[in-house]
């Protein structure tokens, strides 16, 4: 489904160059949910904008169903990207248009005729159980009704891959749970194959198949997510794991954590 | 009241002139948004990090942009007489006074246009292009329509300083509302003329802003973004 073959991203500032990615590589399988774990400034929201070519990888490539992104002209990227849905950690959501319109506008941008985008999008609400907020304007919802105007748009030209950035780190824990729940039934039902990036253990834990763990750029360890927590070898992952007080700490991971926290 | 009105030939005199100030501002705020809006929607999209990056085009138009900003208008109107000349076929008169009223008018719009587009959240315009819209349809769809209450104040702002500038169009025999009020008002101590034309100035400027308001505060849809 995807592939990501040694990856470097390198960012040119008035004060030097910044290697955001170096040599990343990993591939995810269809239908499975896969995610990619780092502290902020590891390297994860560059990851998951080269995996849509939103930034494009200084080197290294990226494939998406056989293709490879970096020999598409703009228009075959385009097409591709509208077969890729991403939601994001600040929604993202057009603020002058209401629930319904903000679904169509994909829809839209493909040049869908309006009885099929309205049925569509009649759909798509009725999944994501907002169909009584149709006609609402984003300012009117809730953080997590507008995650879930987020997923119903990105899900709205049928992509077969979902991206996933941050997506429930701006929404409360109760609300990240059913957003989470959400995502797993799209993943079953629909057969989406999703990759999020997240800084939370607990969202990996509760949805994720495999993990990576991502730090300075650099890609420490994958693997299924339970043998990753249960036997964390990187020592970035173990840091992890131990601030998020979800396993208890042993002494050898308490001590790793000094200097972080 | 005889002295602050004035008699029925200057009123229809005053009323011609009221009819030649809108003339003018209308004409060239028609023109100013024709050409000012796709300049301000190009000064944006050719910013570096933007959808269409073209630093050094970017860098250069802006330069344009401002130069023609700051050219003071009376002497804008002098220095433009011989292109006036060329695109209406006459440089004086109320047709004469359009053009370079549009002319210092484009900038501002770009301008307008630019701060208001740039008000966007650039996660709005990431999310379109994850979504495979072209630059076109960002522009269409996502920058101009999300900044339309800004862009109609702006425009409203734009409007209101043509009917100030107008006034200056006298200078080139323009006529309009100010230059009756120097002419017969200052110039020949009529303050009946003075005190009316202002009068009717002050309206407009008030009925363009109330109009304008209400045009951005539908716009909004959220009644608590605007309270201009």
């Amino acid at each position: 489904m995807v592939e990501v073959k040694h990856l470097t991203k390198v960012y040119t500032t008035p004060t030097g160059k910044v290697t955001a990615l170096a040599d990343v590589s990993f591939s995810v399988a269809k239908g499975e949910i896969f995610g990619v774990m780092g502290l902020s400034g590891a390297g994860k929201s560059t990851l998951i904008r080269c995996l849509n070519f939103l930034e494009r990888p200084t080197s290294g490539e990226v494939w998406i169903e056989g293709k490879n992104l970096a020999t598409l002209d703009r228009r075959e990227l385009a097409r591709a990207r509208q077969g890729i849905g991403m939601i994001f950690q600040h929604f993202n959501l057009l603020k002058l248009r209401t629930v319904a319109q903000n679904v169509a506008f994909p829809l839209e941008i493909v040049g869908e005729r309006p009885e099929a985008i309205r049925a569509r999008v009649r759909e798509l609400l009725d999944l994501v159980g907002l169909a009584d907020k149709a006609n609402a304007y984003p300012h009117q919802l809730s953080g997590g009704q507008k995650q879930r105007v987020g997923i119903a748009r990105a899900l709205a030209c049928r992509p077969r891959l979902l991206l996933s950035d941050e997506a429930t780190s701006a929404l409360d824990p109760e609300t990240t749970q059913s957003i989470l729940a959400l995502l797993k039934e799209i993943n079953r039902n629909l057969g989406v194959t999703i990759i999020l990036i997240t800084h939370e253990l607990a969202v990996i834990r509760a949805v994720c198949d495999r993990v990576a763990v991502l730090e300075g750029g650099r890609l420490v360890e994958v693997g299924p997510v339970a043998e990753v927590f249960s036997r964390p070898r990187a020592l970035a992952t173990r840091r992890l794991i131990a601030m998020s007080g979800l396993v208890p700490a042993r002494p050898e991971l308490a001590s790793a954590t000094v200097g972080v926290v | 009241m005889r002295e602050l009105f004035a008699d029925a030939a200057l009123q229809r005199l005053i009323l011609q002139a009221t009819a030649e100030t809108l003339y003018m501002v209308g004409f060239s705020l028609a023109i100013a948004l024709a050409c000012g809006v796709p300049l301000g929607v190009f000064l944006v999209v050719t910013a570096p990090e933007h959808i269409l990056p073209q630093p050094k085009l970017n860098a250069a138009l802006s330069s344009v942009v401002n130069a023609g900003r700051s050219i003071p208008f009376v002497i804008l109107l002098f220095l433009l007489m011989p292109v006036t000349k060329l695109l209406v076929g006459v440089s004086i008169g109320t047709r004469g006074a359009i053009v370079p009223l549009a002319v210092a008018a484009i900038p501002f719009v770009a301008r307008v246009v630019e701060s208001s587009l740039k008000e966007i959240d650039p996660g709005v315009i990431e999310a379109a292009q994850a979504m495979g819209a072209s630059p076109a349809q960002i522009v269409f769809k996502v920058l101009l329509p999300e900044a339309l209450p800004g862009l109609l104040l702006g425009f409203t702002l734009t409007a209101i300083n043509l009917v100030g500038y107008s006034a200056m169009a006298g200078a080139i025999g323009g006529g309009g509302l100010g230059d009756i009020a120097i002419r017969y008002g200052y110039q020949r101590f009529r303050d009946d003329v003075l005190f009316e034309t202002v009068i009717i100035l002050i309206a407009l400027v008030q009925a363009t802003q109330s109009f304008g308001n209400w045009l951005a505060r539908r716009a909004a849809k959220d009644q608590r973004r605007l309270s201009a």
